[in-house]
């Protein structure tokens, strides 16, 4: 585990000496040990901050927040703006300088290792202990086992038993790209990259148990859109599955408001859900960096990390291309080898 | 029985077809000009490019009730634009895999490289095209069921 005390330290001495506007990082939430993301300004609020296993939140997405509200100020800050960043955080930020989303300059990365701990899955804790994160006062890795402590006392359990799915596939939870990082680079994979998705495939090995299983996943999406919200890379202001989202400004007729084309229905209906479903993914290929935000909070439990990370796995498979690992390269749909796949072309 | 069979021969695919202005296009133009018989079941779309096909365009022929998609450009090092079919072949096969991914039937989604030269061959994968839909019969799992 990392050093909480150097933690904020680093925090509150950027807020003090100036080098930042803000810090966004994560707190103690109202419950429990659950965290909560928090953006401070003063450096007195640096001794808020915590760092443990249930800092589940990708906090790349408030660099997002924070460029539309400048957008929306008229405001060009004339410092950057700091954030508490694991290795999933990181390769998001990653992603966003790639497509030039705010300069490298604008942001400084406090890199945390998550070593070899990862974050937990609320799901996995309730199954495994009956309450989750915000019943627990404390958790911690002794190096094998987590050690959580509830009302029921202390209790110990092997860390695969309540990680997050992605945390045990994880292959860089170290953040390469930062300002300065706490903690060491190590770490153990206890699932093999893409075991969930493999999984999934000797499951449902017939396109007709695909499809059964799809079906039934996307008739009951509720088109909350909460998936595309918590997604730090669905940072467009327009987006093309919600026509709610399209412009509309004073001098905007109702002939150019009837004229937008609408690719897919507002309706949550078996067919828009797939339309919205199928675009998302595509349009999250080379970009998703798996931190598993967008099925974290899917009230309907859908398993979209599936879909993603099947376009993950093309890409490094078939495209050589790995998502949030380089700022440099061409994103995975501007670049092109001469040996991408050709036969499945007629 | 009978009624099935009236059912099949009655069921003419639908099958949109985009192709690109500079070859797949002139390719359809030349298979018709030439009087190649092949069915009429393709909807040709011209776009300027296969690479400007993006993958919603194929999502939205599905979602209006096509049987099956065709996207069609110049062969790889002869794009007008020197490499947009580059970019086709990676951005549609990400496509092709996913509508695979979640149970579609591989058959419906095709691609291929027709050169202005190749009437012939733009006749045979239309052909084979509409031979495998017929097998499948209509598609729905995309289709918008709207009232
Ligand atoms: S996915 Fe990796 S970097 Fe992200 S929280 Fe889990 S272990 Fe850490
Ligand atoms: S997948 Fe889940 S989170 Fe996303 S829109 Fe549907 S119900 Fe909401």
């Amino acid at each position: 585990m990392i050093n909480l005390q150097e933690l904020r330290t680093r925090a509150r001495d950027l807020l003090t000496k100036g080098e930042v506007r803000a810090v966004v990082g994560y707190r103690r939430g109202s419950r429990g040990m659950a965290a909560e993301p928090v953006v401070i300004t003063r450096p007195e609020e640096a001794a808020q901050l915590v760092w443990d296993p249930s800092c589940v939140h990708n906090l790349a997405l408030y660099l997002v927040e924070d460029r539309k509200l400048l957008k929306h100020r008229r405001q060009t800050p004339d410092k950057p703006i700091a954030i508490v960043a694991k290795g999933c955080d990181a390769r998001a930020i990653v992603v966003l300088l790639q497509e030039n989303y705010f300069k490298r300059e604008e942001v400084y990365i406090l890199g945390v290792s998550c070593e070899e701990t990862g974050v937990f899955s609320d799901q996995k804790l309730m199954r495994r202990f009956g309450v989750n994160s915000q019943a627990l006062t404390d958790a911690r890795f002794d190096g094998t086992d987590y050690v959580v402590t509830s009302a029921e006392g202390e209790q110990r359990c092997a860390a695969r038993e309540v990680m997050a799915e992605r945390c045990l596939e994880c292959r860089q939870p170290f953040p390469k790209v930062n300002d300065v990082v706490l903690g060491e680079e190590k770490a153990r994979t206890l699932e093999a990259p893409f075991a969930a998705l493999g999984r999934f495939e000797q499951t449902a090995n017939t396109q007709v148990a695909r499809w059964d299983f799809w079906k039934r996943q996307f008739d009951r999406c509720i088109r909350c859109f909460a998936c595309r919200s918590v997604c730090p890379m669905c940072y467009c202001e327009e987006c093309i599955v919600d026509s709610i989202t399209f412009t509309v400004a004073p001098d905007t007729t109702a002939e150019e408001k009837a004229n937008r084309v609408r690719w897919i229905q507002r309706s949550a209906t078996g067919s828009e859900n797939i339309g919205y479903h199928m675009t998302r993914a595509l349009h999250l290929a080379g970009r998703c960096i798996d931190c598993g935000e967008c099925e974290r909070v899917c009230p309907v439990h859908i398993p979209l990390r599936l879909l993603n990370t099947k376009l993950e796995r093309d890409a490094r498979e078939k495209f050589g291309y790995e998502p949030g690992a380089s700022i440099e390269v061409a994103s995975l749909v501007s670049s092109f080898r001469d040996d991408d796949p050709n036969d499945f072309i007629r | 029985m009978h009624e099935q069979q009236q059912q099949q021969t009655q069921y003419e695919p639908k099958i949109v077809a985009f192709l690109c202005k500079w070859c797949s296009s002139a390719g359809s133009d030349l298979a018709g000009v030439s009087r190649i018989q092949y069915p009429a079941n393709a909807t040709p779309i011209t776009v300027m490019c296969s690479g400007s096909v993006s993958p919603q365009y194929i999502l939205s022929a599905f979602n209006k009730g096509a049987d099956g998609v065709l996207v069609s450009g110049c062969h790889i090092g002869d794009c007008h634009y020197m490499e947009g079919n580059y970019y086709a072949r990676r951005k549609l096969y990400m496509v092709s895999e996913l509508l695979q991914f979640i149970g579609v039937e591989p058959e419906r989604f095709r691609m291929s490289w027709v050169s202005a030269a190749e009437g012939t061959k733009y006749a045979k994968v239309v052909r084979d095209f509409v031979e495998d839909l017929r097998h499948l019969g209509p598609q729905d799992k995309l289709k918008a069921q709207r009232p």
